[in-house]
């Protein structure tokens, strides 16, 4: 419902706006997007490939905004995530360790999320904010950039191993290797930052706090499923905070009207501190 | 150019209520759900800014005194898809803002719901909401 809302507002805002908006916010056409006999993007159409015949997921993409009742995920799937909670689908929570229990008790309040401090935020925040972000895949690398809090991704698709935990250092976004499983992107990352810092803004996997710590090892699945949707399957496993992996979707879809991204810097007018109590 | 955008956002505003355009902030973090405010004055600064972008208007309490407010709203970034601009408000234009009191009980909100004077427009705040 509110995917459609944002369809039919984007389109009636473009329409009626076409002429003074194209001053503030020129809108360049992809050539690229596959056209319906209507004329129209065809969202459904195949997705698109790079020359050495892996998909390209390259693009601007959006979350959905689709959400699950708890325990209604159809059988085999993972349950959607949300940019608040990414347990939202499991009727019984997410398989917390008491260390993990603990924290989410901590951080009721919101007070240290990144996304709230502009630190980089967590790794399902940023696939789940309703920021776009723009995936650019290169022969040997994949790139994501991430409107919200102007994050960055590096993905090493030259066959390189990842590294061991530890070694280097840990990164806000951890270091992430991808191969081809099929037409799947799986993407594997460790060497994340975690909750044990006890810095704010560490460990944040979603709004609600579900921590990480520096045990994390993430595997994103990507599947591009035709062109405009995209796939995302990830799978926390962190013994350390959770008593068993578990795996959550992302769906995202593709930005096809010409819009583009958006400078966003989080620091140019932040208030939060002075708002909160914690700076002057 | 501002004309055009509050009649489009008139008739959509209610509908986007819930939309979280770039969402940001902790709401609940920083705004009392609990206590509404209703302010109407003549702006006195539009700041067009990320995270938030901010409404600065002077208006009178109850007891006539004239106080400066700030108001919250989503992102700039976020507002643009909506439809705003940097120019949609400017200094001097009377708005009646709705929103939530900040928690800390200085002369700052939420804006929920901004009005034009001018017209009786009612723009889409995009008030900052936790994301879903």
């Amino acid at each position: 419902m509110k995917r459609s809302f944002t369809v039919v507002v984007s389109a009636a805002i473009v329409a009626a706006l076409s002429a003074s908006l194209s001053a503030q916010w020129a809108l360049h056409a992809n050539p690229g997007v596959p056209k319906g006999r209507d004329g129209k993007p065809n969202l459904a159409a195949p997705a698109p490939r790079t020359a050495d015949g892996k998909p390209d997921l390259s693009g601007i993409w959006m979350r959905t905004n689709r959400t699950e009742a708890p325990g209604t995920a159809p059988a085999g799937q993972p349950p959607l995530a949300t940019f608040g909670n990414i347990g939202v689908g499991f009727k019984d929570g997410l398989p917390y360790r008491p260390l993990a229990a603990d924290l989410v008790k901590k951080r009721a309040g919101g007070l240290d999320n990144p996304d709230a401090l502009c630190l980089p935020q967590g790794p399902l925040e940023y696939h789940l904010d309703p920021q776009p972000r723009e995936i650019i895949q290169l022969p040997q690398k994949i790139v994501i950039v991430f409107e919200s809090n102007y994050g960055i991704r590096t993905i090493y698709t030259d066959g390189r191993a990842l590294p061991k935990q530890g070694e280097p250092q840990p990164y806000w976004h951890g270091y992430s290797v991808g191969r081809w499983d099929g037409d799947t992107l799986v993407v594997t990352s460790n060497n994340f930052r975690g909750a044990q810092t006890g810095m704010p803004g560490d460990g944040w996997l979603d709004g609600k706090g579900d921590p990480f710590t520096d045990a994390l090892t993430l595997t994103e699945r990507f599947r591009r499923v035709n062109y405009g949707n995209l796939q995302i399957d990830v799978t926390i496993d962190d013994p350390k905070a959770y008593t068993r992996p578990f795996t959550v979707r992302v769906e995202q879809e593709i930005v096809a009207d010409g819009s583009e991204m958006i400078e966003f810097i989080c620091h140019e007018n932040q208030k939060f501190l002075k708002l909160t109590g914690r700076e002057n | 150019m501002k004309t055009k955008v509050a009649v489009v956002l008139v008739g959509i505003g209610l509908l986007l209520a819930g939309w979280p355009v770039a969402a940001h902030h902790s709401f609940s973090a920083e705004f009392d759900a609990e206590k509404p405010i209703k302010l109407t004055g003549a702006v006195t600064k539009f700041e067009w800014t990320n995270p938030h972008a901010w409404i600065y208007i002077d208006a009178k309490d109850e007891a006539g005194n004239v106080a400066n407010w700030g108001f919250e709203l989503a992102a700039a970034s976020g507002l643009m898809r909506s439809g705003w601009t940097r120019l949609t408000l400017k200094a001097g234009d009377v708005v009646t803002i709705e929103g939530t009191r900040a928690k800390n009980g200085t002369n700052n909100a939420n804006a929920q719901t901004v009005t034009l004077a001018s017209t009786g427009k009612k723009l889409f705040a995009g008030a900052n909401t936790q994301p879903q």
